[in-house]
């Protein structure tokens, strides 16, 4: 059935031009569409990975001791201010190497590159999001803020009860936007060789000099799962909506 | 608190700048340290270093070609994509929308891959064979989606004014084109100024990428180097040096553009 459909295809797109051959070889067809898989897996564990980095920083930057608020501001800068691949570099060239050196051997280290690509993204896009929650948290009008406290919430409480909460109202269309950008993001991977769909797809086309025919492949592909976080984003946004507050 | 608010804004400004430096300033003055730190102690390594400074020099000024002529590019392609996006008539406007839409939700990368991979590598111009070098097809991979971003802000720019004013001009007896050229467009300047900037560091460090196009800009470089050195400590070197660079580069320009936002948010 699926031979079949494959064949069908791969004959409809010949007549217009198209060499889609690559799809009848399973040395080429299974790596390609498990690249797809991990394309989804990094997209996934770096969404969480960079909202629970963001969250962080956001609840430090909203902290009243300076030594918290300082460090946190000056971490967002930098990871806001320097090229995503730099620091993927910076990270698997020189981090991972020194992590080789101080566990004896690059065979004993549980980090594999897909792990570091999560990191940076999560790192990075975590940035934007605590910037976006933090001119969240700066929308709570005073007068909430006053009545919690008033109410013996502690500093943590307030943060975790009422500011945060209404934040995410607030800044969800920008933390919807940062992670679209983090999604299209996940091609970086394709620079330290993790097998995600941009990497598996050079796979092909060095071999196949077929670029233009995996490139409309890799744009669809690209535009549903950037559709389909802005559309999550926007039913996010429509089942957390509470009538007056926010736009 | 209190004593704040009766503080007008400028003085304030005055009286705080030695008490509270800005945070350019402190960043630069702890990068430096930093480099005085590893000269005392790594002297060697530095040396090593400076050694490879014209190379890496070299592949820096790369960066800035690129991305100044990326964003050349995509400011003169954005105007007029954004201008056709405001057009009234259904299918002039389209075929703007979904070149943005395409361009603006591709991965950079993948648009790297495909200028350099599709594009010939000369093209015949008059009977002349003029060679077409990956660092320029990696321009135009930066240019196509800088010019979406570009239609944007401009399309959002003009959008913004309202249009009550173009009413009133008309009723001043201005054209539609001289209420474009002397009302509205001044004041979209200074609108898409911030945003525009914004996407220039953006697109400044998205260059890295045609490190993986194999451009020789920064980052290649810095590999080159210290696949050459392989030495611990030159790696760890080199790479922070390329981060901070970049940093030096694009942290003035984003705070410039959140003065500039500040300073026009009331006009």
């Amino acid at each position: 059935m699926l031979e079949k459909f494959l064949h069908g295809f791969v004959a409809a797109a010949k007549i217009i031009g198209l060499n889609y051959s690559f799809l009848l070889s399973d040395y080429e067809r299974i790596p390609w569409l498990s690249g797809i898989g991990i394309t989804i897996l990094l997209a996934l564990c770096s969404i969480l990975g960079s909202l629970l980095v963001g969250v962080v920083l956001a609840a430090l930057l909203a902290s009243r001791q300076a030594w918290l608020r300082g460090p946190a501001r000056g971490l967002i800068e930098l990871l806001r201010n320097t090229p995503t691949l730099v620091q993927l570099y910076c990270a698997f060239f020189v981090l991972n190497m020194l992590l080789n050196q101080v566990l004896g051997g690059a065979e004993h280290n549980p980090l594999t590159p897909f792990h570091w690509v999560v990191l940076v993204l999560s790192l990075h896009y975590g940035a934007y999001h605590a910037e976006a929650l933090r001119a969240g948290i700066e929308a709570v009008p005073a007068t909430t803020r006053e009545a919690a406290l008033s109410l013996g919430f502690s500093r943590v409480e307030l943060l975790r009860h009422v500011e945060l909460p209404l934040a995410l109202r607030f800044s969800l269309p920008a933390l919807t936007s940062n992670l679209i950008n983090l999604v299209k993001s996940t091609a970086l991977g394709a620079a330290i060789a993790v097998g995600e769909l941009t990497y598996a797809s050079l796979m092909i086309w060095v071999q196949r000099d077929n670029v233009l025919e995996l490139m409309i492949f890799i744009f669809l592909i690209y535009a549903v799962l950037t559709y389909v976080v802005a559309r999550l984003g926007r039913a996010l946004e429509n089942y957390l909506r509470m009538p007056g507050y926010g736009h | 608190m209190a004593i704040d608010n009766v503080i007008p804004a400028s003085c304030s400004a005055r009286i705080r700048w030695w008490a509270a430096p800005s945070p350019i300033l402190l960043w630069f003055l702890a990068l430096g340290a930093a480099w005085l730190l590893l000269y005392v102690f790594y002297a060697e390594t530095i040396t090593i270093l400076i050694n490879w400074l014209p190379l890496l020099g070299r592949g820096l000024l790369m960066n800035v070609l690129i991305s100044v002529l990326a964003m050349a590019i995509g400011t003169v392609l954005g105007l007029v994509v954004g201008a056709l996006e405001l057009s009234p008539l259904g299918w002039v406007q389209s075929p703007a929308r979904g070149y943005v839409q395409i361009f603006r939700n591709a991965p950079l990368l993948v648009l790297i891959f495909f200028t350099t991979y599709v594009f010939p590598f000369e093209v015949k111009i008059a009977g002349q064979y003029l060679p077409f070098p990956d660092w320029f097809k990696a321009t135009i991979g930066l240019a196509l989606p800088a010019s979406a971003h570009i239609a944007e802000i401009f399309r959002g720019a003009v959008q913004s004014i309202p249009t009550p004013q173009w009413e009133a001009s008309s009723s001043l007896a201005f054209t539609r084109s001289q209420t474009l050229r002397w009302i509205i467009l001044p004041q979209c300047v200074k609108r898409a100024l911030p945003p525009w900037m914004n996407l220039y560091a953006m697109i400044t460090m998205s260059t890295t990428l045609a490190s993986l196009v194999g451009v020789t800009e920064l980052l290649e470089a810095a590999k080159n180097a210290s696949n050459t050195v392989n030495r611990t400590d030159f790696t760890i070197l080199v790479y922070l040096s390329v981060l901070s660079l970049f940093f030096v580069y694009c942290y003035p320009i984003t705070r410039l553009t959140r003065r500039l936002e500040k300073r026009f948010a009331y006009h």
